[in-house]
């Protein structure tokens, strides 16, 4: 019997991928993920002070396939991201993927929220995006092509109460996403989305003893949370040459949540 | 390992529309990852093409002649599919079919004109899904894979019957989902955008020039998706429409593709 060709379209090997927000569980699941498909990554922090869980992140990505760099940053600062970007491509040897998992999850009343909530939770969440997307957009554009992942959620297209702002930012992440799609559309630049659904990690407001969490499970079709490794296929299908026809698309990863009413 | 959980050895998949274009593509693509396939269509001659395409991927190829707005032949197809194989794994429902670049106006639509548009592109998936869903229930595993259509999400002039079906196509999934999730059974829409089978259809989307990436699909080009909504690596997905359209959707027809600054000079060559 003929062995299953699977692999081979769906096989990074070759390819060079810089994982942005690389301490977060979807990060981090996301280079795992990468790596495994045999691609060379390079792991960059959201935020300064995390060289000790990249370091551990980077012992998963190892085990997985292949040794990554490491790089700290602010994804905050224009100045990180924009050498991120350049010594990705120096030690992958071009920029070919970009998953960007900025996230910085924030609940509380509206009414709560004063200016300085705001220029926070959109620098976190939609800045960080959108310059990484820039800087990372600048060096494919200069190498004739590449493909770029942002990490949304499906509060991108559903509202919630107690998070206007995070929902806010996640919504202007999606069509930030199609229109970067569209603008690069001919200069061999792919530029896709995944909506994670309620997840299951450190961060998420869904997995707690209390009310919320439980309405939240019951809603779900599948009553569980997302495991962050669950994004795996739609990343790798969203990097890979496969896929060379689909831009400015997302796709959801939540068992069914945003199908339903 | 994620690119063992994108195989799919072992699996026996239906494709509707199997004998040409998309189907065919999606089913060689199926096998080429492991799935044995189950072609149907109603030209046998094109089945026979198929079949012998899938033989060489050294997996095997059992052929239906199916009409699938006959519901008594959607029924016998998965029959003769738990019959020959024991199991039904897969299910894309891509038979259908639209014409784009016809002109008809809305009073010369007859009554058997709107049926015949709507049985041949959401009836048929309706009777597809029908007719696997005892057996998926019972194995407590399944993927669906609906073939949707742009024009499921958006109008189009003098678009009637191939819209409504196509819209109804996102509503069946999404509704399948959320039914049969309790089944571990997984249904999503692939959206194409223009892949074309002819002259006309070539000259109607203007080459291409309006999708934003500037060219239109190949037929290979829906393989790994439906590889990958087969697949294990999918598990999560669920009622999830995914588009595979060179970015038509993620900005709209016309102008696409374009800058604004050039949008009036492409507006003057349309």
């Amino acid at each position: 019997m003929a062995s299953s060709n699977a692999s081979n379209d769906f096989s990074l090997q070759g390819k060079g991928a810089l994982v942005v927000g690389a301490e977060h569980s979807v990060g981090c699941a996301a280079a795992v993920t990468l790596a495994e498909a045999g691609a060379r990554v390079v792991l960059a922090s959201q935020e300064p002070g995390t060289d000790k869980r990249l370091k551990e992140v980077a012992k998963l990505v190892n085990a997985a396939g292949t040794k990554p760099v490491i790089r700290v940053q602010d994804a905050a600062m224009r100045a990180d991201l924009s050498a991120t970007a350049d010594l990705a491509a120096k030690e992958l040897g071009g920029l070919h993927i970009l998953v960007n998992a900025l996230d910085t999850p924030a609940y509380g009343p509206a009414e709560a929220d004063d200016d300085t909530a705001f220029d926070k939770i959109m620098e976190n969440n939609l800045k960080t995006v959108w310059m990484s997307c820039q800087e990372g957009g600048r060096v494919m554009l200069r190498q004739g092509g590449g493909v770029i992942v942002n990490i949304t959620s499906v509060l991108a297209e559903r509202g919630v109460p107690n998070a206007a702002l995070y929902c806010a930012a996640k919504a202007a992440v999606l069509n930030l996403t199609r229109a970067l799609a569209l603008e690069w559309a001919r200069k061999g630049i792919r530029v896709n989305a995944i909506e994670a659904g309620w997840l299951d990690d450190e961060s998420s407001p869904a997995n707690k003893d209390d009310e919320f969490s439980k309405t939240i499970l019951k809603y779900l079709p599948y009553h569980r949370l997302v495991k962050p490794e669950e994004l795996g296929g739609a990343l790798l299908y969203l990097v890979s040459p496969g896929a060379g026809f689909v831009t400015g698309e997302s796709i959801a990863v939540d068992g069914g949540l945003r199908a339903r009413v | 390992m994620i690119l063992d959980s994108l195989k799919l050895d072992g699996k026996v998949a239906i494709i509707t529309g199997a004998g040409r274009g998309l189907g065919r593509a999606m089913a060689l693509k199926l096998a080429d990852a492991g799935a044995d396939i189950v072609a149907a269509a109603r030209t046998q001659s094109q089945l026979d093409e198929t079949a012998e395409a899938v033989r060489k991927t050294g997996r095997k190829c059992l052929i239906v002649p199916t009409d699938v707005t006959v519901s008594a032949q959607v029924n016998a197809l998965a029959a003769a599919t738990v019959k020959q194989f024991g199991k039904i794994d897969i299910l894309v429902n891509n038979a259908g079919g639209g014409d784009d670049s016809r002109v008809v106006q809305l009073p010369e639509i007859t009554d058997d004109e709107w049926r015949r548009g709507i049985d041949t592109n959401l009836s048929s998936q309706f009777y597809g899904c029908r007719a696997v869903i005892p057996q998926m229930v019972k194995q407590k595993r399944g993927k669906i894979i609906n073939i949707a259509s742009g024009y499921g999400l958006r109008g189009g002039k003098h678009n009637f019957m191939y819209a409504c079906a196509k819209g109804g196509t996102i509503q069946l999934t999404r509704s399948m989902a959320l039914t049969y999730a309790q089944f571990n059974i997984q249904t999503n829409c692939i959206v194409p955008g223009v892949f074309p089978h002819d002259e006309a259809t070539k000259q109607f989307f203007k080459g291409g020039k309006f999708i934003p990436v500037g060219r239109m699909g190949e037929d290979r080009e829906l393989g790994p998706l439906a590889v990958f909504l087969a697949s294990d690596a999918s598990n999560h997905i669920n009622g999830e429409l995914i588009a595979i359209d060179g970015g038509g959707l993620a900005g709209g027809i016309a102008p696409t593709g374009v800058s604004p600054e050039s949008s009036k000079q492409m507006a003057v060559e349309k």
